[in-house]
């Protein structure tokens, strides 16, 4: 075994803060996400190294380094208990840069360090790929590209050539980068599927619906989907956002259990009638099977979804990634006029209900009304007349939470109120359901977009009625109904403005807001959205007939070629004859014109003597070309000197 | 002015300056005649800060020549003729021993002196020889262990006869090369042959001759030549012309890089005297001859007779850029 030289010679102390830094911008987006102990072995490994070469010392040596990985790579076995997929792979990456740091000792070791920056970089798009991702790309190219640069700058060169050199050179790149990213075909199908990073947390509604669940979603102001309508966009109290449906409850949770699957599919029990809305919506990553369009759906474009027995729509895999997809709606339907009885039974069933005070109020209720119709109103009435408050921060709750809500605390959420009335309808004998979803939504007047926000998730109930089949009421609007008609966040603020400390955003801050929201919104349409279809169209619109690959290959290639082509004509205008040898050119014209031969080794006066005997030309015109020739050529550079020699050739004739 | 002496007004303008060289080359035409070329090459020599040697046969004014400069320019003048058993002494000088104060007192030789025209440099010994040549490079002199500074500026004038073989010790290549420029004079053309012969004494003439510049304008002339412009094409031209030298079957040993200086040290002086905005290839060519003629060793069976006929034909091989 050939024993390697150990020290340091400082030789590459120039070089390795960029290469230091390149490293940890790569690492930068990862650090989130990594367990703590790598970035902080990271942060070790690099200040070590930097020392070690400062002070001209020793790298560790093969058994400390041999040492050190196994350790690593342990730990994160350890940590992740594997060793694939996007978490585990890039703490290894992660963890393993820094390593290679501790026998990084010539320049080749620090070519394999920046091609591992890349790498960092690019994986680090396989778990976001945010609209902030594009300057972040751009940037630590940049500082890669400088940290590659400053490995073969002289001494003298400062960081800031090598930083504009790298500049200049991703410039240069940039058309390339967009005709690929433009043209290369994209597949319907992908060739490989991204690793889902199960590190992420199921975000948005959950399958159960217990207190307080869609209180703490209403604090967070995340984006659960934009929707952008191909015409108007409907009215609040219409964008009711169809999620799943809850028909099981225990006492103290509701939750979901299918409908036996007889009779009718669910898509062929509903008619519709009236206005039409379509629109597309961009559903962001939720980890779950729901897919949410507004009532009532009747066509939708997104794959392998299918709408449930309770008209609830659904994909077969979860949304592991941000979706698009159309959707026709009518906001007037009926559904299911026929109830069979086995159903009607299960949706009035009230399993384990311990709330007798909630319901000898609703049998006492219904029997004073004259029909359901009637009855729905009362329980709406008592809502809206009685001392019901709607709230954010609900009290807590007994075992039995109905009848704690109802004659108790009387304040609650939408969950609260529709908790209670479903139990309020199933005690009357009432079919009853909950629907979970999001209502309203936000208009980006800068997109033209409706932003639905967590904060946007609501409850509501649907009431089977005979021969109406089942019909949406809301008992959140009797008691706020500012929150169907401004949205869940304004109606809350009054109550919780104060204690949790914020005032209303200001204006300034709302534009903002939705302007970021707006470039996101384009981001998600036309920069990740960029499909097969939208390829397609676009590459329509640019003027290409009936795109196919094997077009856009072509395409492909040749405007490569002409991007290189034309960036290397670019180049070579750039680089100007300096300007003395534009004056020898200007010099050979004047030679030419006299129409002699200027001999070897003779000079300008020589010529001009020469040419003024010999030739037709003045003199006097000669000789003025000929000093203003030799000022230009041989003189001091001055700005001037070119334009008196254009203007004395000019005068040559 | 206190002074009373105009030469002390220092021209400060560049076209002062020019003016000064003017009138001194107009002056020295005036003694002698029909020699504009060697006088503004000689000029162009103590501008560069150069030494020149000046070889011809006797009587066609060599002395005349360096005399006329001397007194033109009001440089202190001193000639040492060098003979056979010309000793380092009488150019450098001497310690004497004085009784009275029992000390050793230097006595300055000629070399101490702004022009010194060294008449028949070949007939001394090389060790005499090389006590001058030894001062022009250092611009100072040891004696007794002291370093002895010589005045600024410093010019020195040999001249050599080429015609005379016997008794003479030619100088070595390598000390020619301690001269910036060998000059020839040559006849005087028939006019000029003629005036010579009728009109004034040429001696006379020079003792009635009135300084037209001083050494501090001199110093400042040669600061101001130093500033000349040397462009780029300018460089490759020299490069050119050096490379060629060095290649050529007809050149035994071409310029060697201080001969490339002193070409352009020269071209510079000369384009300098010619009010040029920078250095010209017209100046290298010029000076070309002067410059390299004493540099280049011919190959031995060259078709060139003489050094001038090699250059020119350098400079007729080469194009300029």
């Amino acid at each position: 075994m050939k024993a390697q030289p150990r020290g340091t010679d400082g030789s590459l102390l120039q070089s390795l803060p960029w290469t230091l830094a390149a490293l940890g911008i790569s690492l930068l987006p990862h650090i989130p996400y990594l367990p703590i102990w790598i970035t902080g072995a990271f942060v070790g490994c690099a200040a070590w190294r930097y020392v070690i070469e400062k002070r001209r010392r020793f790298l560790p040596s093969r058994w400390i380094r041999g040492g050190l990985a196994l350790v690593c790579f342990l730990g994160v076995l350890g940590t992740y208990s594997s060793i694939s997929g996007v978490g585990p792979g890039s703490a290894l990456l992660a963890i393993m840069a820094a390593l290679k740091l501790l026998e990084t000792r010539r320049r080749r070791d620090q070519f394999v360090l920046l091609f591992i920056s890349i790498f960092l970089v690019m994986s680090s798009l396989l778990r976001e790929q945010y609209l902030w991702s594009l300057p972040y790309l751009i940037g630590s190219m940049l500082i890669i590209m400088t940290a590659w640069l400053r490995m073969s700058a002289g001494e003298n060169d400062t960081a800031r050539q090598s930083f504009t050199t790298g500049g200049r050179l991703m410039l240069y790149a940039a058309p390339l980068a967009v005709a690929m990213w433009v043209l290369f075909p994209r597949l319907a199908v992908p060739f490989w599927a991204v690793p889902v990073d199960t590190s992420r947390a199921v975000s948005g509604l959950s399958d159960e619906m217990s207190p307080g669940d869609i209180s703490s979603l209403s604090m967070s102001d995340e984006v659960a989907f934009r929707v952008r309508f191909d015409a108007a966009i409907p009215e609040p109290r219409d964008r009711y956002w169809r999620g799943l449906v809850l028909n099981t409850f225990n006492g103290r949770k509701w939750s979901r259990s299918s409908e036996p699957g007889v009779g009718l599919p669910a898509s062929e029990q509903i008619s519709v009638s009236g206005q039409s809305f379509s629109y597309e919506v961009t559903l962001e990553a939720t980890s779950q099977r729901w897919v949410f369009a507004m009532d009532m759906p009747m066509s939708w474009s997104l794959e392998k979804t299918l709408m449930g027995r309770q008209q609830q729509l659904f994909r077969e895999t979860p949304i592991e990634q941000r979706v698009a997809y159309d959707v026709v709606s009518y906001p007037e339907y009926t559904v299911q006029t026929k109830l069979p009885h086995y159903l009607q039974r299960g949706y009035t069933e009230l399993r384990g209900s311990n709330n007798q005070r909630s319901a000898a109020l609703a049998r006492q209720m219904r029997e004073a009304a004259a029909s359901d119709t009637a009855f729905i109103d009362a329980v709406l009435r008592k809502f809206r007349n009685e001392e019901y408050f709607y709230t954010l921060q609900p009290p807590p709750l007994g075992s039995n939470p109905v009848d704690g809500f109802l004659f108790d605390t009387k304040r609650g959420f939408c969950e609260h109120y529709a908790s209670a009335f479903a139990f309020m309808m199933r005690s009357a004998g009432i079919p009853a359901r909950i629907v979970l979803g999001y209502q309203g939504g936000e208009i980006n007047p800068m997109g033209g977009h409706l932003i639905v926000r967590q904060s946007d998730a609501h409850a509501w109930n649907e009431v089977w009625l005979e021969d109406y089949g089942w019909y949406r009421v809301d008992p959140t609007s009797a008691v706020a109904p500012e929150r169907i008609e401004y949205g869940a966040r304004n109606a809350a603020l009054d109550g919780i403005g104060l204690s949790w400390g914020f005032s209303a955003p200001s204006e300034l801050l709302q534009k903002l807001t939705l302007t970021w929201d707006a470039l996101n919104a384009k981001w998600n349409d036309w920069i990740l959205g960029y499909g097969p279809d939208k390829q397609r169209s676009f590459l329509e619109w640019l003027g290409m007939d009936d795109p196919s690959w094997r077009k856009m290959l072509l395409t492909l290639v040749a405007v490569v070629v002409a991007l290189i082509i034309g960036v290397s004509v670019l180049m070579m205008l750039r680089y100007r004859t300096p300007s003395r040898d534009r004056a020898s050119i200007l010099y050979d014209r004047f030679v030419k014109k006299t129409g002699l031969k200027r001999h070897l080794g003779e000079t300008a006066q020589d010529f001009a003597r020469r040419a003024a005997a010999e030739s037709k030309l003045p003199g006097a015109a000669i000789d003025k070309f000929t000093a203003a020739y030799l000022d230009a050529r041989y003189g001091p550079e001055t700005d001037d000197a070119e334009t008196r020699l254009r203007a004395a050739l000019a005068a040559v004739t | 002015m206190q002074r009373g002496n105009t030469l002390e007004q220092l021209p400060t303008s560049v076209d002062a300056q020019r003016n000064a060289v003017k009138n001194a080359q107009e002056v020295l035409g005036q003694i002698i005649l029909g020699k504009d070329k060697q006088i503004s090459l000689a000029l162009s020599c103590l501008l560069a800060r150069g030494h020149l040697l000046i070889e011809d046969l006797p009587g066609l004014g060599k002395t005349m020549l360096a005399q006329s400069l001397a007194k033109a320019l009001g440089l202190t003048f001193r000639r040492i003729q060098f003979t056979s058993d010309l000793l380092p002494a009488d150019i450098i000088g001497v310690s004497i021993f004085r009784q009275n104060s029992g000390d050793f007192e230097f006595q300055p030789g000629p070399v101490f002196s702004q022009l010194i025209l060294a008449d028949e440099v070949n007939r001394a010994t090389p060790k005499a020889q090389s006590a001058l040549l030894e001062a022009m490079e250092e611009h100072q002199v040891s004696v007794d262990g002291q370093t002895r500074p010589l005045p600024t500026p410093f010019f020195v004038v040999a001249t050599q006869n080429p015609g005379d073989q016997i008794g003479t010790f030619p100088l070595p290549e390598s000390q020619l090369d301690r001269f910036l420029m060998r000059v020839a004079i040559g006849y005087p053309n028939e006019a000029s042959e003629r005036e010579l012969i009728v009109g004034d004494d040429r001696r006379l003439m020079l003792d009635d001759l009135e300084p037209v510049a001083g050494a501090e304008t001199l110093l400042e002339l040669q600061k101001s030549v130093q500033k000349q412009n040397v462009s780029d094409p300018l460089i490759d031209y020299v490069q050119a012309l050096v490379r060629f030298t060095r290649e050529s079957a007809d050149i035994e040993i071409g310029i060697s890089p201080r001969g490339a200086q002193a070409l352009v040290a020269a071209a510079k002086a000369r384009s300098f005297i010619e009010s040029h905005s920078g250095v010209y290839p017209d100046d290298i060519q010029a000076v070309f001859p002067s410059v390299a003629g004493h540099r280049l060793k011919p190959a031995g069976d060259t078709r060139f007779r003489s050094p001038s006929e090699l250059c020119q034909h350098v400079l007729d091989s080469v194009a300029i850029p």
